[in-house]
């Protein structure tokens, strides 16, 4: 029954592999290194150096509140319209979970993608793989809290909309909602 | 005359005493000669059957005390608890200094980046040898690895040698333990994980024929005798390991001549009952090998560890050697405290394993020329995170019992991430000695940090001073939380998108409410001053009360209730109107768990401190697995998100810019309670959720707010951690407008006033207006377009 209910795994898998491909580097979070605090890194005892360090320019600051507040400069709120692409490292435990998946270890393979989104957070197949493993679990529950989390990633990305989409309506068959498989169904085949 | 002797007698027990001797012999003579050696036999006889029948009594029973406690007692291994193990790959977010640290504090070595447990840096280049970890999931073999930090990141990560991998996880750092009443710390070792030198050089210097007595051995007293004198010194004790190990087990360390005998007829029965395999092996197992505070260590399994790192299988002769040595004497060899002493001691083992031919002179000759190798310190304090340690015991408590985990060797693995931690307890300590001159030792303050979308808690602050163990803030200290509850009411209003968007006007103007029990509420705004209108994102970024008051009110306190319940509030919500300003109590970490929901889009995310629970064995007890609810609708959660964002660039956070560095996009809100009694902050960037409460314990009025308390604390830890700015994904249904919100009405791009801002579809404004004037901007802007 399982099997038949899932009638688009295979398809989530290629479009997963495809739009992972698709998705390449680039975009994405901006990853900002600590500001200013290289020196303390560097120092042997970091925290006294630090203190001694920091403190005059601190205070300087305080005194001049207005200065330092560049106000001309300032950004608006930030926002993208897909979510960040799957590093390599996530990748390659993710490759790791397909295999332990196969050998019908679905325990160890969500260790594996746990470690794929501690690195990849921001990635939506991340979510959508565990969404999988869970399925393979027969904890629909948390398989479709994890696809809508996936979803909530997929941005205007309309192959990974495409799978998240297909991959809810089947977990909601298979946990007998009928009415939101099909509401999934239909926002699959608008894209 | 009764009356007169009786007193003399009572009066005078020496003469008593004396008397009675007198009376025997005269008793015995009177006996007289023919009959006194069948006396003397019958006596003697008598004593001896007693003798006998008591001493087979005595030793029934301490065959008995023997064998249940040598059979029944097993070890009680205290449960160790290791961070997070760091993972290796390139773009994984470190810095030099957080990666030097993380090796140190899991027991590597500055040293050539060859042998296994140490690592070599040059700048940001590091070569590193790992020891290799058993996970759950699979081992991590031991490697050589070579990687460059540039940026915070890691780069050109490749391993030099061993299995290829594009990702390696170092061995986690232990980071504490949960330990039995007695104190005593132990890692248990099979006999056959034993390096066979290592038994071999413990028996040539504890108990060379330690495989051919019964327990004891008069010949070995003698000979160890021998070889003292001939070396001028002590180097070989004359107890068997047996009775070494029965003194240790069983007895009490006074010396008496009656239980020098209980030793040696326990060692005897020992002998009796057990293979002297079990009793090496509990030998290994027991012994005292040195201190660590109020930490005793027993055992070579732990001994290795505390002193080098390093597991038993791998030591080498001359490491071998030192640990043999300390036996003797584990204060007076102390490695770390009298290095010479240990120096000398070891090297007299090594020539004792040269002389038994253990080892061949070249290999005794190099081990001596090695230093003696111990890692600086013990490679952990059990005080160390006594905040941390703390969450994560009320964590297991849910489903282990205390015992369990004071003598089964469980192994409990957190999400401590060290590097975050040491930047948070930084930020407290430096933030709060500049608050008011350093002076205010009243002032107290929490931190708690968590992994954004995983709700991990990478990092808690309990206190000011971190490693104090007494009142952890973050846990305990359960505080109206003030403007932060400000989100959650717009939020409660934002998912009704026909009645509110941003750019809703709301009132910014006072009012009384009257209670029917006759009393009045007149809220007012921090600044005491009234705006009229203002747009709602306004409002909320610049945390008005006035208009979230009304907003509140209108959408229904029960409403604002149920979204605080859906975010995973569990304690009581007071109903009275003040809740719109934040008259709730919470602690550090039940904000960080309902601001999870805020950061994740509506994903409740349960924080978690504990991934997994294993046996001493590695065999897995327990998985805390990483759990998503969506409890919000992602549409109106992204417009929170945005004012967040705003509240960072124009409202209330904005000070955080003077730490943080313009590219890091972060979203926020400050709290402040009357009279300064609670000044709370509590945001996230895109990898990390931060809540800091800066206040006093006796709840006393300060002269801060959320801006200047909280923040700069938190400001402070966002600037030192390299991460990912906040950048949400526009999710379903929600669309992006160019806005002017006082006109409320949509506009052109380069119009004065101009706002990019989200809307819920179709609840974006029908009016449009165009520019007044600025002819000039408006023709650039086109030409801009037209060649984009």
């Amino acid at each position: 029954m399982k099997v038949n209910a899932f009638r688009h795994a295979g398809l989530i898998a290629v479009a997963i592999t495809v739009a992972g491909c698709a998705s390449g580097p680039g975009g994405g979070s901006i990853y900002v290194p600590a500001g200013g605090e290289h020196s303390r890194d560097e120092a042997p005892q970091p925290p006294q150096t630090s203190e001694r360090g920091d403190e005059p320019r601190v205070e300087r600051k305080s005194e001049q509140p207005e200065e330092p507040m560049r106000q001309p400069e300032h950004s608006t709120p930030s926002y993208q319209d897909e979510g960040d692409a799957l590093s390599p490292a996530a990748r390659s435990l993710i490759r790791r979970a397909d295999g332990l998946m196969a050998s019908g270890d679905t325990q160890a393979a969500v260790a594996q993608l746990e470690r794929a989104q501690r690195i990849s957070p921001r990635s939506a197949q991340v979510y959508f793989k565990l969404s999988q493993a869970y399925v393979a679990l027969d904890q629909l529950g948390s398989a479709e809290q994890f696809t809508l989390k996936g979803l909530s990633l997929a941005g205007s990305d309309s192959s990974l909309q495409r799978a998240g989409w297909l991959l809810l309506a089947d977990i909601r068959r298979a946990r007998g909602n009928v009415a939101g498989a099909d509401q999934a169904e239909a926002r699959a085949s608008a894209l | 005359m009764i009356c007169l002797t009786a007193p003399r007698i009572r009066y005078n027990p020496a003469m008593k005493k004396s008397a009675s001797p007198r009376k025997s012999p005269k008793k015995s003579a009177r006996k007289g000669k023919s009959t006194r050696r069948p006396w003397f036999w019958r006596l003697f006889l008598r004593v001896f059957f007693v003798g006998i029948v008591l001493l087979a009594g005595w030793t029934v029973y301490l065959d008995a005390v023997v064998t249940s406690r040598f059979e029944g007692r097993r070890f009680e291994v205290p449960s160790r608890v290791y961070a997070r193990p760091l993972e290796l790959y390139d773009g994984a977010s470190v810095s030099s200094g957080a990666l030097q640290r993380e090796l140190e504090l899991s027991g590597y070595r500055a040293g050539d980046g060859n042998q296994a447990g140490t690592y070599r840096r040059n700048g940001g280049h590091f070569i590193i040898s790992t020891r290799g970890f058993l996970f759950t999931d699979g081992l991590e073999p031991r490697r050589r690895l070579s990687l460059t930090i540039y940026g915070d990141r890691i780069q050109d990560f490749r391993v030099l040698s061993g299995d290829p991998s594009p990702i390696v996880r170092l061995e986690p750092a232990q980071i504490g333990g949960i330990y039995p009443a007695h104190k005593e710390d132990r890692v248990l070792v099979q006999l056959a994980d034993v390096p066979n030198l290592f038994t071999d050089a413990l028996l040539a210097v504890e108990d060379r024929n330690f495989h051919d007595h019964l327990g004891i051995a008069p010949l070995s007293i003698a000979r160890a005798m021998l070889a003292n004198i001939r070396a001028g010194e002590i180097v070989q004790g004359g107890s068997t390991l047996t009775q070494q190990l029965v003194k240790n087990f069983f007895l009490t360390r006074e010396q008496t001549l009656l239980r020098k005998g209980n030793e040696a007829l326990m060692s005897l029965l020992l002998e009796l009952h057990y293979e002297k395999s079990d009793i090496l092996e509990t030998y290994l197992n027991e012994v005292y090998v040195g201190q660590a505070g109020t930490r005793a260590i027993h055992g070579f399994g732990l001994a290795s560890q505390f002193y080098f790192g390093e597991s038993i299988r791998d030591l080498e002769a001359h490491q071998i050697a030192l640990l043999v040595g300390l036996v003797k004497g584990p204060s007076y060899y102390n490695p770390r405290r009298h290095p010479e002493r240990a120096l000398s001691r070891r090297n007299l083992v090594i020539d004792v394993m040269a002389e038994t031919g253990l080892i061949v002179e070249e290999e005794a000759a190099r081990a001596r020329a090695q230093p003696l190798g111990v890692t600086n310190r013990a490679s952990y304090s059990e005080n160390r995170y006594p905040a941390y340690i703390d969450l994560v015991r009320r964590h297991l408590a849910r489903d282990y019992k205390q015992e369990d985990l004071q003598s089964e060797g469980l192994r409990i693995f957190t999400t401590l991430n060290p590097a975050i931690q040491y930047a948070a307890e930084f930020s407290v300590r430096d933030m709060l000695n500049r608050m008011e001159g350093g002076s205010d030792a009243t002032l107290e303050s929490a931190m708690v940090v968590t992994s954004r979308d995983s709700g991990e808690v990478l990092a808690l602050v309990g206190g000011r001073d971190p490693k104090y163990a007494g009142f952890n803030r973050a846990v305990d200290a359960s505080r109206p939380i003030g403007s932060l509850i400000k989100p959650f009411v717009y939020l409660t209003a934002l998912q009704q998108p026909d009645r509110y968007t941003l750019i809703t006007p709301v009132e910014d103007k006072g009012f009384s409410l009257v209670f029917d029990d006759g009393r009045r509420w007149e809220p007012q705004n921090y600044d005491k001053e009234e705006r009229g209108q203002v747009p709602l994102h306004e409002a909320l970024s610049h945390s008005y009360n006035l208009p979230t008051v009304r907003v509140g009110l209108d959408v229904g306190i029960d409403s604002v209730k149920s979204t605080l319940q859906g975010f995973g509030v569990t304690g009581g919500i007071s109903e009275y109107p003040s809740m719109l300003l934040g008259s709730v109590s919470m602690t550090p970490v039940t904000v960080a768990q309902i601001y999870q929901g805020l950061a994740t889009s509506g994903f409740n995310t349960p924080l978690r401190t504990i991934r997994q629970v294993t046996d001493a064995e590695g065999e897995a007890l327990s998985r805390y697995s990483l759990k998503v609810d969506q409890v919000a609708d992602p549409a109106a959660v992204h417009l929170v998100q945005y004012v967040m964002q705003e509240t960072m660039q124009e409202g209330t956070g904005r000070s955080a810019y003077r730490t943080v560095p313009r590219e890091l996009t972060l979203a926020g809100k400050t709290g402040t309670t009357d009279d300064g009694r609670d000044s709370w902050f509590a945001g996230f960037s895109g990898d990390l959720l931060a809540v800091t409460w800066v206040g006093r314990d006796d709840n006393g009025p300060t002269s801060l707010t959320g801006a200047t308390g909280a923040l700069p604390v938190w400001s402070r830890f966002m600037s030192q951690v390299p991460q990912h700015g906040f950048s949400p994904v526009v999710p379903d249904g929600v669309e992006y407008h160019w806005v002017n919100p006082e006109e409320v009405a949509l506009t052109d791009e380069h119009c004065e006033n101009a706002r990019l801002m989200p809307f819920i579809t179709g609840s974006e404004p029908d009016v449009e207006v165009s520019c007044s004037g600025n002819l000039e901007r408006r023709i650039r802007g086109w030409f801009e377009g037209l060649f984009q």
